[in-house]
């Protein structure tokens, strides 16, 4: 009776195994694995970072700007300032710079966003960073 | 307005801190709103000069900015399955 009510709570216990491949190295040789993990820590583009082109940035910038709601679009030119020539305000080129950020994936600091007033500064400072894509 | 007074200092990092949080939100609704309500908010009271009714706006705006804070991350853990049709990307 208890031999019985044991046999079947095991069973009941058992967990199924994936079958492992007989031969890993037939799929991935095993002598390059290090030397690619190598490889893709050293050179990967994520962890590197590139430095983008500075034209594709001042034209990525400018249609950023040229989306922005109160800004005319025939004024908007590669050393356009914000307050200046494009009649903005402070809390415009705060939405702006919220808005490169999202356009180039990555976080711009205060202190850096705080100094970024004109279309020249903000593609000078996002072409500078590696973390931009 | 001089350009680099405390207070222009401390309100622009109030309404970027609120932009930062709102984009936390992981539902597309609350998310835009969050975002649109801080920008009509500061619009709003763009003009105001009178001393103890800008800190009285300002505090306000930090306890608010605490509450997103909180939110965000209690709407993390409770994160609707799906997603709004606004956050598909197109496939072409």
């Amino acid at each position: 009776m208890a031999a019985a009510a044991r046999s079947a709570i095991l069973k009941y216990l058992r967990v199924p195994v994936p079958a492992v491949p007989s031969n890993p190295s037939s799929t991935t040789p095993l002598f390059l694995s290090p030397f690619n993990a190598i490889r893709r820590r050293l050179f990967s583009e994520e962890v590197r970072g590139t430095f983008l082109d500075k034209s594709e940035v001042t034209d990525r910038v400018i249609s950023v700007v040229k989306n922005f709601q109160k800004v005319d679009p025939s004024k908007v030119t590669p050393n356009a300032h914000f307050q200046n020539d494009l009649g903005l305000d402070s809390l415009d080129a705060v939405e702006i710079v919220m808005a490169l950020e999202e356009e180039f994936g990555f976080e711009i600091p205060d202190n850096e966003a705080d100094k970024i007033n004109s279309i020249g500064l903000a593609v000078d400072f996002i072409s500078s960073h590696p973390q931009a894509k | 307005m001089a350009s680099t007074t405390p207070r222009k200092v401390e309100v622009l990092w109030l309404f970027r801190s609120l932009l930062r949080t709102a984009r936390q939100f992981c539902d597309y609704n609350v998310r835009e709103y969050t975002k649109r309500r801080t920008i009509d908010a500061f619009r709003h009271n763009k003009s105001l000069s009178e001393p103890s009714h800008l800190s009285s706006v300002i505090s306000d705006g930090k306890a608010q900015l605490d509450l997103a804070k909180r939110q965000a991350l209690v709407y993390k853990l409770y994160a609707p399955k799906m997603t709004s049709i606004m956050d598909l990307k197109p496939t072409i």
